[in-house]
């Protein structure tokens, strides 16, 4: 997570960097103590595990909607270390010791989870949700593992280029329509002295950001049969893709690629930087360094480069799971039945300050908002990101090859390979592990 | 257990000596002879007989501590030991032989981790231990000495977490340090200090070194204070002063401190981690990883865990192996090295 904490989990807004001091010594706390979560909630009480201490005052108020409309209360548990999270939940699933809720990852980390038998089967509530209109179609697939939903989405963060309007307008400029558009707005600011573009491969994990970026804009099929293993590569899509991020390079348009979020969504408010592609999360993280949204910070949906293809944007959403074993498995699942609840939904994502999976929850956010109604209007494609697509190993290993890449641009074909290499190991294995 | 030989060895030396009844044949009698002065402990002396039963009377009193030695010691080096042999994603796990070792040879980030690792072990040799001695030596005796002594230890006493986040604001590219040779017009040295290898490594080493020195020159200004007055005062009537005096007094005098520290530095350079995880991750690209780091990335991250029990017994194998070495070598005369 950005900011809060040194991991590489990229889905909550980063808290301000003194946090990341608490956060690195709590850490080293919690790996010695983190054996000992689950113990049970009293009855009407039901815990969700979570690694982010930013989710827990969101948390909370959905805890406390739902005492309203079934009776039930959720109380955040937090381990803020994402190793120890992850340890935590992966060791202790097959036991009675583990958690009864969780917050995890949706795709393939869901699968992942999915695939040990140790969490519940949710079709039935994901479909009651759809019935309902709380929930949005499009994003089913995300949950599902051998077509069964194993996860209920909680936030829905769509990834936009952050802008600074002010800094627009004193350049001329508008958010761009096209793609020629957006080439022609980096070139101007560029001329005039604002570094266009925010790259990094600072905390490991955004080394993606702008593959995932260009290449969902390029060829949206391709990415979606790249990222779940139809595709290689070594294709010649990949390749133009990185050699189109290439000639961003030729042309300087990028940040030191050392610069963190939390450097960067300053350094847009105050017009040295022109766009920062990010999650919606990042919105926070904007308001913290002095952002007003819609005022001197907006965000745009990167447009397509091929005209032609369809119009796609890339979504990050997190999954509320139910284990089998958990101690007070029952409510558990009474929790899911209601999570889609409008009013739960509100508490949270108004609490967290982003976009909403339940479309009858208006954003509070003015520029999610805006965000959410061009994408369910312009009926976007919506893609899941690069982070949660693929075998976990094998995206935490391409991730530091596209670091590798975002260094030295000029290494892309050697990179595209190493990423194949390790692409054919791990869906071998990935899909040997399917078989058994 | 060795000590335990030893402590019997030595009260049979002392039996020995004891002065018995001069008419008592060796060959009749046992050789035990009950003392009457309290030859080594006043606690011995309370007890009548000076042996109560055999050398295994001590083992009650030692379990506690081999017990948790071994539970938390010597148990999961073993049982690493044997998972080093296994694939195993940390749900099911195949027996593949020494597959995890042969995979070590061929993995690049490996050979890349295993440099950086001795790079830390040579910095950190090379920069707090010598910078930690120079600087005790020239405060040593000085006005304000202490002062300053106290101004280079105090980084110490920050964590190393708090130490990564300042060094973060200092080395990036826009950071403190490329500002600073900007703004003095030395455009060119500026560099992109975290990014590139080996340039992040050896970054990560100066900040380590701002954090280690300080106890450095705590031990070795202790290890001055105790230098015997005679004996400088003997060599500056032979007519010894400055380098001379250093060179032939000083450091010699130093040895079992420098035994100490160069022990540590060792040690400590070798499971360097904290400040490499919060500043880099290790990366770009997996480009500053040490061994620890790699262990833990594999163990911990990837849920390779055979592969990281195999990275984590060579660590081991090379901190034993060298530690030991170098204190075999060089501890000062305690008979240990005549081994």
């Amino acid at each position: 997570m950005p900011g809060t904490k040194p991991t590489a989990h990229p889905a909550h807004p980063p808290v301000p960097r003194r946090a990341l001091l608490t956060a690195a010594a709590a850490a080293a706390g919690t790996l010695a103590t983190a054996c000992g979560t689950a113990k049970g909630q009293p009855p009407g009480k039901v815990a969700v595990f979570g690694d982010s201490a930013a989710w827990s005052a969101p948390m909370a108020a959905a805890g406390a909607a739902m005492k309203s409309v079934a009776g039930l209360r959720l109380v955040p548990e937090v381990n803020p270390s994402l190793e120890s999270f992850e340890q935590v939940v992966k060791s202790s699933l097959r036991t009675n010791k583990t958690p009864d809720m969780l917050k995890y990852w949706s795709g393939y980390r869901l699968q992942d989870l999915a695939r040990t038998g140790g969490i519940a089967d949710l079709s039935g509530q994901w479909d009651a949700a759809v019935a309902r209109g709380w929930a949005d179609r499009s994003l089913r697939e995300a949950f599902t593992y051998r077509g069964r939903v194993y996860g209920l989405p909680m936030n829905l963060a769509y990834w936009v280029f952050f802008h600074n309007p002010e800094v627009f307008a004193e350049h001329g400029l508008q958010p761009p329509r096209t793609w020629g558009d957006f080439l022609a707005a980096a070139d101007r600011l560029k001329r005039n002295g604002v570094t266009p573009l925010h790259g990094t491969a600072d905390g490991r994990w955004p080394s993606f950001i702008w593959f995932q970026e260009i290449l969902s804009r390029q060829d949206p099929r391709f990415y979606d049969d790249l990222m779940n293993g139809r595709e290689k590569y070594t294709d010649p899509r990949a390749e133009r893709a990185l050699r189109t991020l290439a000639s961003f390079f030729d042309k300087d348009w990028f940040t030191p690629m050392d610069m963190n979020h939390v450097d960067a969504a300053a350094a847009l408010v105050h017009g040295k930087v022109g766009m920062l592609p990010c999650g919606t999360w990042l919105g926070s993280t904007l308001t913290a360094s002095g952002g007003k949204p819609g005022k001197n910070v907006s965000a745009f949906v990167l447009p397509m480069a091929d005209p032609k293809a369809r119009p796609a944007v890339v979504f990050e959403s997190s999954a509320l799971v139910a284990t089998v074993k958990g101690p007070d498995r029952a409510e558990a699942l009474k929790a899911t039945r209601n999570w889609m609840h409008p009013a739960v939904m509100k508490a949270f994502s108004h609490a967290l300050g982003d976009g909403c999976p339940n479309p009858k929850v208006p954003a509070a956010n003015p520029v999610v908002g805006a965000l959410a109604k061009k994408v369910r209007g312009d009926r976007l494609w919506l893609l899941n990101r690069f982070w949660e697509q693929g075998p976990p190993e094998l995206v935490e290993a391409t991730v530091d090859d596209l670091a590798g890449f975002l260094l030295n641009p000029s290494s892309y074909r050697k990179v595209l390979r190493t990423m194949q290499d390790r692409a054919d190991e791990a869906w071998k294995v990935w899909r040997e592990a399917e078989r058994t | 257990m060795r000590a335990h030989m030893r402590a019997r060895m030595r009260a049979h030396m002392t039996e020995i000596a004891t002065p018995a009844p001069a008419s008592a044949p060796a060959e009749a009698k046992p050789r035990r002879v009950r003392r009457r002065v309290p030859h080594r402990t006043p606690h011995q002396a309370v007890r009548p007989s000076a042996r109560l039963g055999g050398p295994l009377a001590a083992l009650p009193w030692a379990l506690p501590a081999f017990a948790f030695v071994g539970v938390l010691l010597v148990y999961p080096f073993f049982r690493s030991v044997y998972g080093s042999f296994f694939e195993d994603d940390g749900f099911t796990s195949r027996f593949t032989g020494i597959d995890n070792y042969t995979r070590l040879a061929d993995d690049p980030v490996f050979g890349r981790s295993l440099l950086n690792t001795l790079m830390w072990v040579a910095g950190t040799l090379l920069l707090p231990v010598l910078l930690g001695l120079l600087i005790a030596v020239a405060t040593h005796r000085m006005r304000f000495g202490g002062i300053a002594q106290m101004v280079i230890v105090l980084p110490f006493a920050i964590s190393a977490a708090a130490t990564a986040v300042l060094w973060n604001f200092m080395l990036t590219s826009d950071g403190a340090v490329n500002q600073f040779l900007r703004g003095v017009g030395l455009d060119s040295w500026a560099q992109t200090w975290l990014l590139e290898w080996p340039q992040n490594t050896l970054a990560l080493i100066v900040a380590g070194t701002w954090q280690a020195t300080g106890i450095n020159v705590v031990l070795f200004a202790i290890g001055l204070r105790v230098i015997p007055r005679d004996t400088v005062e003997a060599a500056e009537l032979d007519g010894a002063s400055g380098w001379r005096m250093f060179r032939y007094i000083t450091l010699p005098q130093l040895r079992a401190v420098t035994v100490v520290v160069v022990g540590m530095a060792v040690v400590n350079s070798l499971k360097a981690f904290d400040l490499i995880w919060i500043l880099t991750k290790g990366g770009p690209s997996r480009s500053s990883e040490t061994l620890a780091l790699t262990m833990y990335r594999e163990a911990f991250r990837l849920f390779h865990v055979g592969y990281g029990s195999a990275i984590a017994l060579v660590l081991s194998v090379i901190v034993v192996a060298s530690s030991w070495a170098y204190l075999r070598r060089q501890m000062p005369d305690t008979g240990w090295a005549r081994g």
